[in-house]
């Protein structure tokens, strides 16, 4: 015979709860004291994000009445693509705030607490679910606008229609995904996989739609599958899409009042420190959290420092390539790091073909610098470290000069290996001609060094800081700091970024950059040399 | 020296002299001006008026100063990916050839009982592992001064003794100096120090601590 425990909570118990829940939420709303201005920055960014995003879209969305026979079909594939990997961006996204987390005060108020934990997620449930819905009915209606130009030369179908369906199935999509990640959220290996899967879609759909671009046959298969598209079919999607979100919904509520507490402490501490940081736009501090994310649990195995390398061979070299080693140790064992960032070699021929047409121009360009300086900040991680907190520097005794100069070699190096390999996509897929362009990168990586390591170089944002005042309002420093690298970069590789955008390359942009970049990597480095020794 | 805030002063005319391989523990309450004696000595704080002298010269923040001096207060900001030992390794690599006492990285693992988490990244340690670990990298590399903020915070009280007499027999009898300032006076006797406290600004030497009976 079994017996239930003495301390069970009883159904009335558990009621009581229930309203002791409303009823601290009543208390503190009652004594949180909101402003108008609150309500005023709440309301200002509301419209802020709305005006952005209409404006972004309104290109994408003329589509919509748009006639395929004025279409490019690899617009409507990379579109499409596109579409599919904003998606797989969003889930991953959502497993960096949690997907489920409480603001920290609930957390540490009402989490630890005899509350019905079903009551106390409910709230932030509810709008991980409205968000998910919305963003999945945007994705969607978006995905019909990139095949509305085909699906338009069958008049009889009903494009209202279409959109409902489009974004139903949308929104049932991705609250079936972001559902995965609720349910994935409390195993550490299934977060993983979710996460895995995610980057493996984003990574096919990014290589599917430079391969459309330059495959007409692929575009046109993709472009005759959405004009033979039945609305039964689109039906039948839609029907999957909302008994996946369905059933997604009914497991995420029937696993609420177990939902282990100490990964909801944790994940909540995270999106709270994540939402901070985002809501002043400090990438930086959301790439510390990633890091440190990353590393927190794992054991490695030993590896000597490579001592021959550095202090037996003759001449010795000074102690400041130990120190700058650490990065090449970081990388090495992070391949997963690697590999993403040699995906997003992809992004140059993407982004001029979905935003342009035409993958050519200053658009593509602009994605190369961007992108090499992203590459190259990856092997900074360690001067990030010391120029937040110099106490380890210290400890070390290196100096400034020459551990910078040490450490540039990395960021130099991946900012070159980028640019290399993104010219040889944009050769292969035909935007650029000729096989002269790959040596480019090469000669063009360390003056988009220079960039990165001014960055890693940055005080940390501070968002308390006050900047000069300008027409469109005070300019926070950490803004102008981090565009001024920005335009050191840009300076370190004008030559061939000017080529790119031209479409044109000869011997005089070899010398012009390999000049360039060693005038503004050298000399940002003796700089930094002469000022801290 | 004297060292102010505004108009809050917090040294006044304050005078300390520390020999080689002496230990002198700087003790008061809360807010007596500890860490910020610690900062004038390591050249991170000048103060307003009077002058200080490390080995010799007024300190400043560069490699030689720090090749001589070493400075262990808050913990510091872990490089991502390196293990305990990685770190600890690191520490003794940027100092060779190493001229003068230290230990190697295997024997501050075993003696500052990081051995079961030597391959884990310093994130993963407790806060009293990750003190430890700061304290072990402080004595993984030759030095002839060092300062000391508080070390004895988040450790058991155990180590704390074992710490006291690692600094006095080991880095002391080396010829090394060390300043710390310190709430725990067990920990003060373990390591023989002279006690200095210091209170509304001012500084009282009390001479040897001696411990509890």
């Amino acid at each position: 015979m079994s017996a239930a425990p003495a301390d069970a909570p009883s159904a009335d118990a558990r009621s009581a709860d229930a309203a002791t829940v409303a009823a601290v939420r009543s208390f503190i709303r009652g004594h949180r004291r909101s402003s108008w201005l609150d309500w005023y920055a709440t309301g200002f960014v509301v419209v802020l994000v709305t005006v952005w995003l209409s404006d972004f879209l309104a290109e994408p969305f003329s589509r919509l009445t748009a006639h395929a026979g004025a279409e490019i079909p690899a617009q409507t594939a990379v579109g499409a693509a596109l579409v599919v990997g904003a998606a797989a961006g969003l889930v991953m996204l959502g497993q960096a705030f949690g997907p489920l987390a409480l603001p920290p005060a609930d957390a540490s108020w009402l989490l630890l607490s005899p509350l019905d934990r079903r009551d106390v997620l409910r709230r932030p449930a509810a709008a991980t679910a409205v968000v998910s819905t919305l963003a999945g009915g945007l994705l969607g209606v978006l995905g019909m606008a990139m095949a509305a130009p085909y699906l338009r030369q069958e008049e009889h179908r009903l494009l209202w229609a279409w959109l409902l369906l489009a974004a139903v199935s949308g929104a049932g999509f991705l609250l079936a995904a972001v559902g995965a990640a609720v349910l994935a959220q409390p195993w550490r290996r299934w977060r993983r996989r979710l996460r895995a899967a995610c980057a493996i879609v984003a990574v096919a759909v990014a290589a599917a739609a430079v391969t459309a671009e330059r495959l007409t046959a692929m575009s046109r298969a993709v472009t005759t599958w959405f004009a033979e598209m039945s609305t039964g079919t689109a039906g039948v999607f839609t029907a999957a899409a909302f008994a996946a979100a369905c059933a997604a919904a009914a497991l995420v509520w029937r696993m609420l009042p177990r939902f282990p507490a100490d990964v909801l402490w944790t994940d909540s501490a995270r999106a709270g420190t994540t939402r901070m940081a985002a809501a002043f736009l400090n990438l930086p501090l959301l790439t510390w959290i990633a890091e440190d994310n990353h590393w927190r649990g794992r054991l490695l195995a030993f590896r000597p420092w490579p001592r021959p390398l550095a202090f037996r061979s003759w001449p010795r070299l000074s102690p400041a390539f130990a120190l700058a080693w650490v990065d090449w140790r970081r990388l090495a064992r992070r391949p997963a790091l690697l590999v993403a960032v040699a995906a997003s070699t992809l992004a140059p021929a993407l982004a001029g073909a979905a935003v342009t047409g035409h993958a050519r121009g200053w658009t593509t360009a602009a994605a190369l610098l961007a992108g090499a300086i992203a590459a190259g900040t990856q092997g900074t991680t360690a001067t990030r470290r010391d120029t937040n907190d110099p106490t380890l520097r210290r400890l070390l005794g290196v100096s400034t000069g020459e551990a910078l100069a040490a450490r540039a070699v990395l960021p130099a190096l991946l900012s070159a290996a980028w640019l290399t390999l993104a010219l040889v996509l944009l050769v292969s897929t035909g935007v650029l001609h000729g096989w002269l362009w790959p040596l480019l990168g090469p000669v063009a990586g360390p003056g988009v060094a220079a960039a990165a390591v001014r960055i890693a170089r940055t005080a940390p944002i501070n968002p308390a800081e006050q900047g000069p005042d300008t027409p469109i309002g005070t300019m926070p420093p950490w803004l102008i700091t981090r565009t001024f690298s920005v335009v050191v970069g840009f300076i370190g590789a004008y030559p061939a970024l000017k080529a790119v955008a031209a479409g044109h390359v000869h011997g005089g942009t070899f010398i012009a950059q390999l000049v360039l970049s060693a005038v503004v990597l050298g000399g940002y480095l003796m700089l930094v040399s002469s000022r801290e020794g | 020296m004297r060292v102010a805030y505004g108009s809050f002063v917090v040294l006044e005319d304050v005078e300390l002299t520390a020999a080689d391989g002496e230990i002198v523990a700087v003790t008061g309450v809360n807010g007596a001006g500890k860490s910020t004696l610690l900062r004038c000595l390591a050249g991170l704080r000048r103060p307003d008026a009077g002058t200080v002298a490390v080995l010799g010269s007024a300190p400043r923040d560069d490699p030689a100063f720090w090749r001589a001096v070493v400075l262990v207060a808050d913990q510091p900001t872990w490089y991502p990916g390196l293990t305990v030992r990685e770190h600890l390794e690191l520490v003794r690599l940027t100092h060779e050839p190493v001229r003068g006492w230290c230990l190697p990285a295997d024997e501050l693992i075993d003696t500052f009982g990081l051995s079961a988490r030597a391959d884990a990244v310093p994130l993963d340690l407790s806060s009293g592992q990750r003190q430890r670990l700061s304290l072990a990298a402080a004595l993984a590399r030759p030095s002839r001064l060092l300062l000391l903020d508080e070390p004895e915070q988040s450790l058991d009280a155990g180590f704390r003794q074992e710490l006291g007499s690692l600094l006095r027999l080991e880095y002391a009898a080396h010829g090394g100096t060390v300043i710390m300032a310190t709430h725990d006076l067990e920990f003060a006797a373990a390591a023989g120090a002279r006690r200095v406290l210091l209170a509304d600004g001012r500084l009282t030497v009390l001479g040897m601590v001696r411990p509890n009976p």
